[in-house]
């Protein structure tokens, strides 16, 4: 796709949310894990989604990205609705291709980091630009350069992973994220495999993001981040959406008992 | 230590020297055992596919070859390979009108047994690489959109390789030392040919330790090697 | 099938199984001892004592069983010192040639095992024994030998297995234990499936006993471990 294209398409869909969920379901034999989440992000929003562990809120994000397949439900990535059909009792993917090309437009950041340790940084970044979306590798290689230095990593480019420290290749990995040129970052608790000295400079990465205007979800347990960079909470219970809104809403307290419960472990 | 100028001459590549037939018979262990291992490789890659499978039969499968081929002697399968193997071929042949008794030349028969030996060890070697994937690497790479083939081809591979080759390395060991058991079913490798020299010169000492130090010193420098390619991949694995 | 026939090469087997268990248990037996002396002298501070050692490990480990066994059997007899001996009414008969073979051979194996085993005993239970006042025997019998042996069980019961394989080998030198005879029966009447399916039943049903008593004896060492495993 040219940028032409890419721009118009985007003036042309402001009002289409970058992701949009209907009735998502999700179980694992019998365990029930989602129960109906409707859910819709703009561009340039940042939703922080809070829950207590076994909320469903990973399976929730990861169902985003097709690494969970919903049992029932429907997603559309940039207005486009991800083909799924049924197979016995579950859903599957029906077509692997229009999958693989939505998933670069949704990146997606993990708590362990993940990235490959046979690759140097550099390579790790290129890689699913050129291979996936067939890119020219030199305009890829200078993008890679560019992200790097963002996230001041320029001195890393030639590394191996284990060489770095957790924090550097988290921000790697956000690096290698943002090299697909998404149109929605998904971060899974990006901070939580961190030694604590490390998380602010993670924190201060995703901020600067933020503040650029780039349409986040992310899944936290720093309620800092949540109430003073995300334009919207959600607040994930036992499966479903329990409270959503502002964080000046929901952080006022009063909008949900079980929130201002939540948020009150924390702090407490 | 010195040799007699005798011994010299028996080894040497002049007139009654036997340098050269032994020469060229370590070339052919070499060779054998090169083939063999690769023929093991391609093995191991389908055993270890086949144990890792979801379902039932294919893992059955899988956990037969490795269990019989591993728990029976090495010489019992190159004897069945052998046998079978002019069996067959006879069978072909005089149906074909062509009578008499043929056999499967030496090469070809080794080579298929040492490869099935090899391939049973190198099917658990794949196979526990394999596991050691973390489950991440591959995430990593679906999240991305790479299709099955991609990541086979860029992230399982290179990584299953990297966790294989310190045992694979020691097949490789086993798969060169069992090629000499290949010399009783008639091919001229290293093992065979200082046995028909021990034997007309009448000095099996002499013959047989050139012969071990033969196999010692290709084992060594193989060995070498290989760690070579170990320190290469293991680069990236090192803080 | 012809039931009748794989009865006969079945039985005319059996025959061969106490040749080759007695050359598995002897040369097992006597190369433990010899692996424990190998091994002592491996770790020696002098290197004097531990190269030879050392090199007679890898020695035996970097060439082939059959080579070894060909040296012995065809190769001894020319030391003219040996032949006056009275080693000699041992060493020109088949059988102690290959029971010397494979004793050498596990021998080496084994004393790698035993380095691997005393190596894997952690150094914090090593200094936490210190700490109670324990040194030299009582150390080594107490604590060592028992961690030891934990870690490289497993690892013997497979030099075992290869060992009750190796055997084979010994037919070579005109030895009849299993595959001897296997051998014989196959170039007589060239009935190749049926005979090596019975042959390879044989040598399973050997290992699989093998390895049946080191678990059985894995399990009863392991009795610390057995709330841990679910």
């Amino acid at each position: 796709m040219t940028s032409d294209l890419q721009q118009a398409a985007r003036a042309n869909t402001a009002a289409v949310p970058a992701i949009s969920v209907d009735g998502l379901h999700k179980h694992f034999g019998t365990h029930e894990v989602l129960k109906g989440i409707d859910f819709q992000a703009h561009d340039g929003e940042v939703v922080s989604i809070l829950g207590s562990s076994g909320s469903g809120k990973s399976t929730f994000l990861r169902c985003l990205n097709l690494l969970e397949m919903p049992s029932a439900g429907r997603l559309r990535i940039l207005g486009e609705e991800v083909g799924m059909k049924k197979v016995g009792s579950s859903l599957v993917i029906a077509d692997q291709r229009q999958v693989d090309r939505l998933r670069t437009q949704v990146a997606m950041v993990f708590q362990n980091f993940c990235l490959w340790h046979h690759m140097t940084v550099l390579e790790n970044l290129m890689e699913a630009p050129v291979h996936v979306q067939r890119r020219v590798r030199g305009e890829v290689r200078d993008e890679a350069l560019a992200m790097l230095e963002r996230v001041g990593l320029q001195d890393r480019a030639g590394f191996y992973p284990a060489q770095l420290s957790g924090g550097q290749q988290q921000r790697a990995a956000i690096a290698r994220a943002l090299v697909m040129r998404p149109r929605a970052l998904l971060f899974d608790e990006p901070t939580s495999a961190l030694d604590p000295e490390l998380v602010g400079e993670v924190l201060k990465v995703m901020r600067d993001l933020a503040s650029e205007g780039r349409t986040m979800l992310v899944v936290t347990h720093e309620m800092g981040f949540a109430r003073d960079v995300s334009s919207r909470i959600v607040f994930l219970e036992q499966g479903t959406i329990a409270a959503t809104g502002s964080p000046r809403q929901l952080f006022g307290g009063g909008v949900s008992e079980r929130f201002d419960q939540f948020v009150s472990r924390f702090n407490g | 230590m010195m040799l007699p100028l005798e011994t010299l001459q028996l080894l040497g590549f002049g007139p009654g020297g036997w340098g050269l037939p032994l020469l060229s018979a370590a070339g052919v262990t070499v060779f054998a055992a090169i083939l063999g291992f690769g023929l093991g490789s391609a093995l191991g890659v389908i055993g270890a596919s086949l144990k890792l499978s979801r379902h039932i039969f294919p893992r059955l499968l899988g956990q037969t070859y490795t269990t019989v081929v591993r728990g029976v002697p090495e010489i019992l399968i190159i004897y069945l390979f052998y046998f079978g193997g002019s069996l067959w071929l006879t069978g072909i042949m005089n149906i074909g009108g062509f009578d008499g008794f043929y056999s499967l030349p030496g090469l070809a028969t080794g080579v298929i047994a040492v490869g099935v030996v090899s391939g049973a060890y190198q099917t658990e070697a794949f196979r526990s690489a394999y596991l050691r994937l973390d489950r991440g690497q591959i995430e990593a790479g679906r999240s991305c959109g790479m299709s099955r083939g991609l990541l086979l081809r860029r992230i399982i591979v290179p990584q299953t390789l990297h966790f294989a080759l310190p045992a694979l390395g020691n097949i490789w060991q086993s798969a060169l030392k069992e090629t000499s058991l290949l010399s009783v079913i008639g091919l001229t490798e290293l093992l065979r040919q200082t046995g028909i020299a021990a034997g007309s010169t009448h000095q099996p000492l002499l013959f047989f330790s050139v012969a071990a130090a033969a196999f010692f010193l290709i084992g060594r420098i193989t060995g070498r090697l290989v760690r070579r390619v170990e320190d290469h991949m293991n680069k990236p694995w090192r803080r | 099938m012809d039931w009748l026939f794989i009865q006969d090469i079945f039985r005319q087997m059996l025959v061969g199984i106490p040749l080759t268990l007695e050359l598995t248990v002897v040369s097992l037996l006597a190369g433990f001892v010899l692996a424990g002396l190998v091994q002592a002298l491996v770790s020696s501070r002098h290197g004097i004592i531990r190269r030879p050692a050392a090199a007679y490990v890898e020695l035996f480990r970097g060439t082939p069983l059959l080579l070894q066994i060909f040296l012995i059997y065809y190769g001894l007899g020319q030391i003219d010192l040996l032949r006056q001996s009275f080693l000699w009414t041992l060493l020109r008969e088949p059988y102690w040639c290959a029971v010397l073979a494979l004793t050498l051979n596990t021998s080496a194996y084994t004393a790698e095992i035993i380095r691997g085993a005393v190596q894997a005993v952690p150094p914090g239970e090593i200094e936490a024994a210190r700490s109670c006042g324990m040194s030299g025997l009582l150390l080594r019998r107490r604590i060592v030998w028992p961690i030891a042996i934990r870690h490289g069980l497993p690892v013997y019961s497979s030099e075992v297995i290869q060992m009750v394989k190796a055997t084979s080998l010994a037919s070579i030198i005109t030895l009849n234990e299993i595959t001897g005879i296997t051998y014989r029966l196959a170039s007589d009447t060239y009935r190749v499936i049926e005979i090596f399916t019975v042959a390879g039943f044989i040598y399973l049903s050997l290992n699989f006993v093998v390895s049946l008593v080191f678990a059985v004896v894995e399990r009863f060492l392991n009795g610390h471990l057995a709330d841990r495993r679910t």
